[in-house]
């Protein structure tokens, strides 16, 4: 197997007297597509919340291509190449799905402010250029008709659309989906993943995904590691997963 | 094979035309009341009723070059409000803080200005570069700050209620006070514009039968704000931090996901907010002189943002010359019933009045949101 | 043997096939636009000569992978250039494209392809590859597949199919040789106007589609009259949103800009059409009415939501255009002050509204398929918009009538295009014609083209008209939908239903009565009016089923049910066929369910089948009844929904006076 693009190890999360996520270690491979499940309250979004920066664990260590980063913050973990979706869809709501999708292109972005200004030189060509990009990624994800719409207006299921827009945008190396099928119907939720494994296949971007839907994951994901109560009870393919008794324990045994 | 984009045709209605349309039927409606109301000998000439409701726009129609020289005045006052609400709502929209020190920074930023002018003149440097190198100068010197109030009062509250930054900007104006009080001393001091080389004197103008005098230095302080505004304009709509600010203004969330950092962006917003705050400081100060009795006059900024909304700055320049030409007529026609001096107070209540027909301000975001 | 077809082109337009009328096209006007597409979110062009470079390079390259003269080329996809072109490539070559349906499901597709024996297919997508592999044993001719966009299809076995731009580089490198160009000329030229020159499924509303063939002199001379009676030049444009494999598509986007040399625009995706049309701004366009009544819905929909001055400004004047529009758009003399408020309406409501539908620069606007609602219409010729009205059939290449400008009506389709004859048939009022379009027979199926045909080769339409005092067409229904109640009332059902559909919150009418006491109705609302309707009374619903069962839904329903009523009352042909009782359905009629025609039009013997025991309870005197109903997905799977539905008796009126009457029916008189 391949080097790991990022590994958890011994990550343990409390909220003062609370512990979230309790001593979980799992990798993530480059090129595969990873999920990580578990019944609510599991930890798995305050997983995905230390692997971005939002939260910092106490205890255990995240190696992000090799590095270690303590208190890595949000956009230190942008920079470094880690996009991420939102459970409940965190858009600029006000903006239209095109400057959406543009702020996604911010990092990529170098002309000086000076140039901008004046939408001259530089500046212009860069803009044009990172318009055609984000053209490919309205294009991909078949969303031309909401072009201009301010995102607010949109219904969900096209919202969370956009956003993965915008996630794409950042041409990440590890792409986070918190539940990106939540709330959808049968028909968005199969674009969806067909969107997902798309890009995974296309861009040979690496996925880590929460996801409730346990057909969906079964279907979609290379592996899968599944918490419950902030620890680790699984990890391996689907098949061995499924068949594994914690789980099916805890998903279905167990009435809670 | 030729390519070519789109072409973008001609815009709907533009959503102000219609508020003003509906403003300009309320004005029709009343004029019409009032005609009525005096024609009907309801409301005989030397009544009360005559005095408020009829005399003023009998006066206004006779004499139309004192209503012109009214509302020049207005609208540079205006101007002048407009600016300083457009650093409240900069730094609102991007933080969500309501900086109550917004006012204090105007002067804060007019003293460095002329402090350093000061300071140049006893070491031998004076005339014009030696302003534009204070003036160069006071610049950095609101980078600075900006740096220093995102390092020492965000970054350490960051994630606190609103309330709590609510309260750590008035500790940020206190601090201003005391601090430009120690280095600059307490007197009021005079601005430089003439070494800014700002035009003195004023045009007559020989309008409607009568004159009308424009300072210069007026006309200066709207030109440069409308060129500020543009520029701001653009800044927000066309660049790619101007994008970056809407995007952070919209969701803090989002936009750290993305990789845009909270500090940089405060660190600009207040920086800008400290630039506007100099031309404010400029401007205001050329009128009459630098002190921190501009503080209080600085408040004024507090009804027009009731007025255009806390998070539009369209809003904060309508409401701004809405404020401050309502208050110069109100003073000027109907002060004297009252006794005078009625501009004290007068812009709470054109803010108010404006509030019973749209709570939302006059530009408030409208919440475009599906549940 | 019938008529003598006309083999010959009339007009001098260079050609008598479109292969041989592209090449002139690049000869004649080779540096002006002939087509753009909107590709990632620009719009790209192709002049008339890039076109018929692109077309050649294509045949070429489907030449060398072995399709030749009379063989079926499939088309399936979206209004894509590249597809154009695939048909253009196969006319060049003397092949005969077969246009179907893209959202037709599996099982249609495999029939059109099976009957027409296609060995080609040249389709838009994954999806339509996927969808044609999952049928290929049902059509073992299909040999080689084209394909316009290839996301997803990297991994596919590709010794059978083949992306366009590789056989358009091939062609084009093997065209390099002097040779093979001359070749390819001659093949053109040995094309001649008898020869087939497609084949259109028609969807029909009884049984299994049917191939019509039509004839390349035909199609061309049809055009002809066409582009002569509206005058359409080579300065025109439209966007191309109709679905390919109709009649419409074909003959209005493909054979009029083959003939007139205009440049024909095709949409970034379905969805954008509205939009690309608002960039576009065509100059030529046609809608069927439903899509000018969602256009207006959405319109009304928008000014409720305005603010006060905007909307009492919208309504002022709109009921000025209401009264003054078509007069001025008819050229009738009007008082200045009219003219004058018209003008400013035009400047404050009218221009900006045309502008926001993409309407600025429409020269010449058709409707068809379906009867339009008088108000509809009148709206948007009120506006300025010269909607006329056109009607015909696929077996006719389209025009069999259609209004010249200035004898526009609401109530009629209009005159005799030019060269078509119509008769109406003595006994069964149905209208026959002959015209220069007109098919050679279905493909495969004589027996059926010789129902379809009179001894002295008039070809029937299976629609009962009649000639009004002015010489305009007026069409009551299918010939054989008109029937009888028990009594011996006449009995429209088409008529009862489009009085209905003319209502804003109805979409859909299914009516009933033959051989019944009384006529009744099954009802769709249309969700979106309605739904507007419940979110402004803060009425909350689940969604559509729900919304449908709302007492407060069925009563406004009930009142637009008397209020037709009332009108059928005024009608002494109509009085006796008033509508007793009606059900509003649980479930939105769809194609998919094959209660819907792929034109959208209600197939009323299958739905009577489908939901008998609704029809029983309405002649039985319930007032609710239980239905479970098997759906069918969009991924094609199945599934059912079941729900009680309320049924209710509707008032009927008394018969009015003659003279009333006229007065009731307004500017119909």
């Amino acid at each position: 197997m391949s080097e790991p693009l990022l590994s958890v190890n011994n990550v343990s999360l409390r909220f003062g007297g609370v512990r979230a996520i309790s001593d979980v270690s799992f990798d993530v491979v480059k090129g595969e597509i990873r999920a990580i499940i578990g019944p609510n309250g599991a930890g798995k979004t305050s997983m995905l919340n230390c692997i971005n920066g939002f939260y910092h664990p106490q205890e255990g260590a995240i190696t992000f291509k090799g590095v270690k980063r303590p208190r890595v913050k949000p956009h230190e973990a942008a920079v470094g190449g880690i996009a991420r979706t939102f459970q409940n869809v965190a858009l600029f709501k006000g903006m239209t799905t095109l400057d959406n999708i543009m702020v996604g292109r911010t990092l990529k972005m170098h002309s000086s402010f000076f140039w901008h200004l004046f939408r001259k030189g530089p500046a212009m060509n860069e803009e044009i250029e990172h318009r055609r990009k984000v053209e490919e990624i309205i294009d991909f994800l078949e969303i031309e008709h909401i072009r201009k719409t301010p995102v607010g207006k949109l219904p969900y299921g096209l919202q969370k659309r956009v956003e993965l827009g915008r996630a794409l945008a950042m041409e990440p190396d590890l792409l986070l989906l918190d539940e990106p099928m939540a709330g959808m119907n049968l028909e968005e939720k199969e674009d969806m993943c067909r969107f997902i494994l798309d890009v995974n296949k296309t861009y040979g971007t690496t996925i880590a995904l929460i996801e409730h839907d346990m057909g969906v994951v079964m279907d979609l994901s290379d592996r899968v590691v599944v918490l419950e109560y902030g620890r680790k009870i699984a990890d391996g393919t689907p098949d061995v997963v499924k068949a594994d008794q914690n789980v099916i324990d805890a998903y279905l045994g167990v009435a809670h | 094979m030729s390519t070519a984009e789109a072409a973008s045709t001609a815009a709907p209605l533009p959503g102000w035309v219609i508020p003003t349309a509906k403003t300009l039927g309320i004005i029709t409606a009343i004029a019409a009341l009032i005609i009525a109301l005096v024609s009907s000998g309801i409301a005989p000439k030397g009544s009360w009723a005559n005095k408020i409701l009829a005399a003023p726009f009998v006066e206004m129609w006779e004499l139309p070059d004192l209503l012109v020289q009214t509302l020049w005045e207005g609208t540079v006052a205006g101007i002048l409000y407009a600016l300083i609400a457009l650093g409240f709502v900069l730094i609102f929209k991007a933080s969500g803080v309501f900086n109550f020190a917004q006012g204090i920074m105007v002067v804060f930023a007019g003293l460095t200005l002329v402090g350093l002018y000061e300071f140049f003149g006893r070491q031998g440097f004076s005339g014009t570069p030696a302003a534009y190198v204070a003036l160069i100068l006071t610049l950095a010197v609101m980078a600075l700050l900006a740096i220093g109030i995102e390092r020492i009062v965000l970054r350490p509250l960051v994630n606190q209620p609103d309330i709590i930054l609510f309260m750590a900007t008035f500790g940020l104006t206190y601090f201003l006070i005391g601090f430009g009080e120690t280095i600059f001393g307490g007197s009021p001091k005079i601005m430089i514009a003439d070494q800014l080389g700002l035009p003195k004197g004023a045009v007559d103008l020989a309008i409607l039968g009568g004159r009308v005098t424009l300072q210069k230095i007026d006309i200066a302080a709207a030109v440069i704000a409308i060129v500020m505004i543009i520029v701001l304009a653009v800044f927000f709509q066309k660049t790619r931090i101007g994008r970056a600010l809407r995007a952070v203004a919209d969701s803090h969330k989002a936009a750290l996901s993305v990789g845009i950092s909270l500090n940089q962006i405060w660190i600009i917003v207040w920086f800008a907010a400290g630039v506007v705050a100099l031309v404010t400081g400029i401007m205001w100060g050329a009128r009459s002189d630098v002190s921190f009795a501009l503080e209080t006059v600085a408040l004024k900024a507090l009804p027009v943002l009731i007025l255009g909304g806390f998070t539009s700055v369209p809003g904060a320049i309508i409401g701004g010359l809405i404020i401050g030409i309502g208050e110069k007529i109100g003073e000027f026609y109907w002060g004297p019933l009252l006794g005078g001096a009625i501009e004290s107070w007068l812009a709470y209540v054109i803010a108010l009045g404006f509030l019973v027909f749209r709570p939302q301000g006059l530009f408030g975001d409208k919440i475009i949101e599906r549940i | 043997m019938g008529r003598q077809l006309n083999l010959v082109v009339r007009a001098d337009v260079g050609g008598d096939t479109f292969g041989k009328l592209l090449a002139e096209n690049a000869r004649i006007r080779g540096s002006r636009p002939a087509m753009r597409f909107k590709d990632n979110g620009i719009w790209v062009s192709w002049t008339w000569s890039e076109v018929n470079e692109e077309a050649r390079g294509l045949a070429a390259g489907l030449q060398a992978l072995g399709l030749k003269r009379g063989d079926k080329i499939a088309i399936v996809g979206g209004n894509r250039p590249k597809l154009y072109w695939s048909m253009m490539a196969a006319q060049i070559l003397g092949a005969i494209p077969v246009p179907v349906y893209s959202d037709a499901i599996a099982d249609e597709l495999a029939y059109v392809l099976d009957n027409a024996e296609v060995t080609f297919a040249a389709v838009q997508d994954q999806e339509q590859v996927d969808k044609i592999i999952s049928v290929s044993e049902q059509v073992p001719k299909l040999q080689t597949m084209i394909y316009d966009f290839d996301r997803g299809l990297e991994d596919y076995d590709h010794s059978k199919l083949h992306h366009i731009d590789a056989i358009i580089a091939a062609g084009k490198a093997s065209l390099g040789d002097a040779k093979a160009s001359a070749a390819l000329d001659a093949e053109i030229a040995t094309g001649k106007g008898s020869d087939i020159s497609i084949i259109l499924y028609t969807s029909g509303t009884t049984g299994r589609s049917k191939g019509v063939m039509l004839t390349a002199s035909g199609c061309i001379n049809a055009a002809i009259d066409t582009v002569t009676f509206d005058k359409l030049t080579d300065q025109d444009s439209v966007l191309a949103y109709l679905p390919l494999a109709w009649v419409g598509d074909h003959y209005l986007n493909y054979a009029q800009a083959l003939v007139a040399g205009f440049c024909v625009a095709c949409p970034e995706s379905a969805e954008t059409a509205q939009a690309d049309m608002k960039e576009i701004g065509p100059s030529f366009y046609f809608a069927p009415p439903r899509v000018f009544e969602n256009l207006l819905t959405r319109v009304m929909i928008r000014m409720e939501d305005a603010g006060a001055l905007k909307r009492s400004m919208f309504h002022h004047f709109i009921g000025v255009a209401k009264q003054w529009g078509e007069k001025i758009l008819n050229g009738e003399s009007v008082p200045l002050s009219a003219k004058l408020s018209y003008g400013l309406g035009n400047l404050l409501v009218y221009g900006p509204l045309k502008n926001a539908l993409g309407f600025s620069n429409i020269r010449v606007a058709y409707t068809a398929g379906e009867a339009i609602g008088p108000e509809l219409f009148s709206f948007y010729r009120s506006l300025g918009l010269n909607l006329k009205q056109l009607y015909g059939q696929t077996e006719a290449f389209l025009y069999v009538t259609a209004q010249p400008d200035g004898q526009i009506r609401s109530d009629t389709v209009g005159p005799a295009t030019p060269n078509v004859e119509i008769r109406i048939d003595d006994i069964t009022g149905e209208v026959l014609y002959k015209s220069p379009g007109q098919f050679v027979g279905y493909y495969k199926a004589p027996e059926k083209t010789a129902e379809t045909m009179t001894q002295d080769g008039f070809v029937k339409t299976g629609d009962a008209g009649f000639f009004d005092a002015t010489g305009h067409l007026r069409i009551i229904d299918r010939a054989k939908d008109v029937g009888k109640l028990k009594d011996g009332a006449l009995f429209a059902p088409k008529y009862i239903e489009n009085k209905l559909k003319f209502y804003p919150n109805i979409k859909e009418v299914v009516a009933f009565g033959q051989d019944q006491d009384f006529a009744s109705v099954f009802i769709n609302i249309d969700i979106i009016a309605v739904g507007n309707w419940a979110e402004r009374n803060n009425v909350s619903y689940g969604g559509y089923q729900e919304l449908a069962g709302l007492p407060q839904v069925y009563d406004i329903i009930a009142a637009h049910v008397e209020e037709t009523n009332r009108t059928l009352a005024a009608e002494p042909m109509m009085a006796g066929g008033q509508i007793g009782r009606f059900l509003i359905l649980h479930k939105e009629l769809d194609a998919d369910d094959g209660e819907l025609t792929r034109t959208q039009k209600v197939r009323r013997g299958f739905i009577a089948e489908r939901y008998q025991p609704l029809v029983d309870a309405l002649y039985s005197g319930k007032t609710e009844q239980h239905i479970a109903t098997e759906v069918t997905f969009e991924d094609g799977r199945k599934g059912t929904i079941a729900a009680t539905v309320k049924i209710r008796d509707a008032k009927t009126y008394p018969a009015v006076v003659v003279a009333n009457a006229m007065g009731a029916m307004g500017k119909a008189a």
